[in-house]
C-alpha cells in the first residue's frame, strides 16, 4: 500500500486550521506505514478528543475515536484482544497528560506494545486555547490569563522513570528527526511514546507575539537541538531516551506487555 | 453436576460459557468476587487503574473481536457512564455487571440496595437506550449473564446486568449443566478487516455529521428502534396472577426473592428485563388489579417508571439502608390496606 492508500484523501481538506503542524505528523506516519510493510489487516488508529484526536478518522483503515483522555485504555484494549495488530495512538497533549494522565502512568507501566504519538501543541487548542498541562510557566493563555503559574508536566520523567521504556522528543520542523523517532517507536515493543512539538498558530502562537506559523517552525529549528547521546534531554533538545535499542528487544524475542 | 456457587461467581461461569474474551475491572464491594473469579480463568484479563479504564478497554477489546465485560458497584458505575454512553454511539457490543450497594457516594459498602435502576437507564448524558437484565438467584445470575451477552451482540449495544449486594454474595446450587442457552455469535467483523472509523461523534459511515439536525433525528429513532427490537427477544419476566386478589406487587431483584411467600394472597409481577420496561406485560398485568404497589430497594425509582408507563397512582413501599424482611414489608402492605 503507498502512503496516500492509508490515507481517506477525499476526507480532505482536514478540519485542521491553516498552518497547522497535525497533518505533518500524520503524513509522516501513512509514510511510515507504507516504509513498514503495514496493511489494513494488522494496523489500527486510535485518538482521543481535540484537534489531533481528529485524526484517526482520516485513516483509511479499521480506526477508533474515543472518549476525551480515554484513548490509551481504548487501545489497549484492541491490542489485548489481538495482539497481532500494530496499534498507533494519535492524540494531544491535554488529552494524553492532563485528562488521560492516570492511563499514561499506568499503560506505560504495563509496558504495553503500543505506539503513542502524543501532538503536543501546549494548549488546548479545539476549545479556543486554554493552558494545558504542557504550557511552559508564565504563559498567558484564556485560563491563566496573568501568566501560568506552574511548571509543565515532566513527560520524559513519567515514561523513563519504568525500567522499560521508549520515549522520544521530537518537532514538526525537524523532519527526517521526528519521522525516525517515530519509525523507531512503532519497532520497539513494548510502550513507546513520540513528544511530537507541533504549533497551534491560532489558538496559541499568535497570542505569544508569532504572526504566522512559519515563524512558530522557526522557532522550534531555533531553540531545539537533536541529542543522540541516548541520555537525558534538557528542555530544549530532542531525541530518543530508551532502556534498550528496538533491534536488540526484535532478536531477543522478548516481548513485555 | 451441581455445584454450589456465589451469585457474582456464576455471573462469571455465564460469561465464559457466552464466549467472553477480555475482562477489564476495578475492585470495588460487592462486586470483586467477579473480578477474583475471572482472574482464574483463561481469559484476557485486566486489574485496571480505574473504572474509566475499565470500561474503554471492554470497548476496545470489543471492536478488536472479543466479548468482553467490566463489573462494577454503584461509584465505579457513576464513572463508567462516559464510557457507557460511547458505547451505545459506537454500537459496541459488551457486558456491564453492576452489583448495587447503598449511596450515594461511598455510602454502605458492604450493604445491598437497588438504587440505581434510574442511574442505569439514564446515567450517561444524552438519549439512549439501554437494555438492562436483574436476576433474583445464583441458577439466574448464570442464566441472565449470557442472556445479557446474547442481547449485547444481537443488538450491538452495551448490555448492563444489574445485580445487588444479597444477590451478589448469595450461595446457591446449581446445575449448570443443565441449562442450555442457544448462544449468539458477534455478527460484526472484528478490528484489522476493514475500513470503518468508530467515533463518539454523531457520524454516518465514519463521517462526522455533527451539524445536522435531521439526521440526528433519523439516527435516534433508528437506534431507539433498533433497541427496541432486539428487546423483544428478550422479554424476561414472571407473573403469578391470584385469583381474587385486587392487589399487584411489583418486584424485581432480591426485592422479589423476599416477597415469593406472598404470592398466595397477592399477584406478584417480576420484570427481569428492567429496561426497556415490559410495557405490554405490565399494562396487561396491571389491567385487572385495583391497587398496584412496586417494591423496591430505593426511593421510588422503578415507581416512577411504571407510573409513567400506567398513567395512575400507584403504591410505593420503599426498602432503604441495605436491610430487607418479609416481615417490614408485610407490616408496610397493612399500612397500606392491602
Amino acid at each position: 500500500m503507498s502512503y496516500k492508500d492509508f490515507l481517506k484523501l477525499e476526507r480532505f481538506p482536514t478540519t485542521w486550521c491553516p498552518g497547522c503542524g497535525i497533518g505533518l505528523v500524520m503524513k509522516a506516519v501513512a509514510e511510515l506505514f507504507e516504509e513498514l510493510g503495514f496493511s489494513r489487516e494488522d494496523t489500527i488508529v486510535v485518538s482521543g478528543i481535540g484537534c489531533s484526536g481528529r485524526a484517526a478518522g482520516y485513516f483509511s483503515l479499521d480506526t477508533a475515536h474515543g472518549l476525551h483522555g480515554r484513548a490509551l485504555p481504548l487501545a489497549e484494549g484492541i491490542k489485548r484482544a489481538n495482539r497481532k495488530l500494530n496499534v498507533v495512538v494519535i492524540s494531544g497533549d491535554g488529552d494524553l497528560t492532563g485528562i488521560g494522565g492516570n492511563h499514561l502512568l499506568h499503560s506505560s507501566r504495563r509496558n504495553i506494545d503500543l505506539t503513542v504519538i502524543c501532538i503536543n501543541n501546549e494548549t488546548y487548542g479545539m476549545t479556543g486555547g486554554q493552558m494545558a498541562p504542557t504550557t511552559k510557566k508564565g504563559i498567558k493563555t484564556l485560563t491563566s490569563p496573568l501568566g501560568n503559574e506552574d511548571e509543565p508536566i515532566n513527560i520524559q520523567g513519567i515514561i523513563t522513570a519504568h525500567t522499560n521504556h521508549f520515549y522520544a522528543r521530537c518537532t514538526i520542523f525537524h523532519l527526517d528527526h521526528m519521522k525516525n523517532s517515530i519509525r523507531k517507536a512503532i519497532q520497539h515493543k513494548g510502550f513507546s511514546f513520540v513528544d511530537t512539538i507541533c504549533d497551534c498558530i491560532t489558538n496559541y502562537g499568535k497570542r505569544q507575539g508569532f504572526k504566522t506559523a512559519y515563524e512558530m517552525l522557526m522557532s522550534y529549528k531555533d531553540s531545539y537541538k537533536i541529542n543522540s547521546t541516548g541520555e537525558r534531554l534538557a528542555d530544549n533538545e530532542i531525541g530518543i531516551v530508551t532502556n534498550k535499542e528496538p533491534e536488540q528487544e526484535i532478536k531477543d524475542g522478548n516481548q513485555q506487555d | 453436576m451441581k455445584k454450589l456457587l456465589q451469585g457474582n461467581e456464576a455471573i462469571v461461569e455465564g460469561a465464559i460459557k457466552a464466549g467472553i474474551g477480555f475482562f477489564a475491572a476495578y475492585p470495588i464491594t460487592p462486586a470483586s468476587e467477579i473480578m477474583h473469579t475471572m482472574a482464574k480463568k483463561n481469559v484476557e484479563f485486566v486489574h485496571a487503574e480505574d473504572e474509566i479504564a475499565s470500561i474503554s478497554m471492554v470497548i476496545g477489546a470489543s471492536l478488536a473481536g472479543a466479548k468482553s465485560m467490566t463489573s462494577t458497584s454503584g461509584p465505579g458505575m457513576s464513572l463508567k457512564q462516559e464510557g457507557i454512553g460511547l458505547a451505545h454511539m459506537m454500537e459496541i457490543p459488551t457486558v456491564i455487571v453492576n452489583v448495587q450497594r447503598v449511596g450515594p457516594s461511598t455510602g454502605m459498602p458492604t450493604l445491598p440496595s437497588q438504587a440505581d435502576i434510574l442511574q442505569t437507564k439514564y446515567g450517561s448524558h444524552g438519549d439512549y437506550y439501554p437494555i438492562v437484565f436483574y436476576p433474583n438467584s445464583v441458577e439466574e445470575c448464570y442464566r441472565y449473564a449470557i442472556e445479557a451477552f446474547n442481547a449485547a451482540e444481537e443488538s450491538l449495544s452495551p448490555v448492563t446486568l444489574l445485580s445487588d449486594g444479597f444477590i451478589g454474595h448469595l450461595y446457591e446450587n446449581i446445575d449448570i449443566d443443565n441449562i442450555d442457552i442457544k448462544i449468539v455469535n458477534r455478527k460484526r467483523e472484528p478490528f484489522g478487516k476493514g475500513n470503518r472509523h468508530f467515533t463518539g461523534l454523531v457520524s454516518e459511515y465514519g463521517i462526522p455529521k455533527t451539524k445536522d439536525p435531521a439526521y440526528y433525528r433519523r439516527w435516534l429513532k433508528e437506534m431507539k428502534e433498533k433497541i427496541d427490537n432486539t428487546a423483544k427477544n428478550y422479554n424476561f419476566h414472571e407473573y403469578n396472577k391470584k385469583e381474587n386478589s385486587d392487589t399487584l406487587l411489583i418486584a424485581y431483584g432480591i426485592t422479589s426473592r423476599v416477597i415469593a411467600p406472598l404470592k398466595d394472597k397477592y399477584s406478584i409481577f417480576r420484570p427481569i428485563r428492567i429496561f426497556p420496561i415490559l410495557d405490554n406485560e405490565l399494562i396487561e398485568a396491571a389491567k385487572n388489579h385495583k391497587n398496584i404497589v412496586v417494591i423496591e430497594m430505593n426511593d421510588g425509582q422503578y415507581k416512577g417508571e411504571i407510573e409513567k408507563l400506567l398513567k395512575k397512582d400507584i403504591h410505593l413501599i420503599d426498602i432503604q439502608g441495605g436491610s430487607i424482611s418479609l416481615k417490614e414489608i408485610e407490616c408496610r402492605l397493612k399500612q397500606l390496606g392491602v
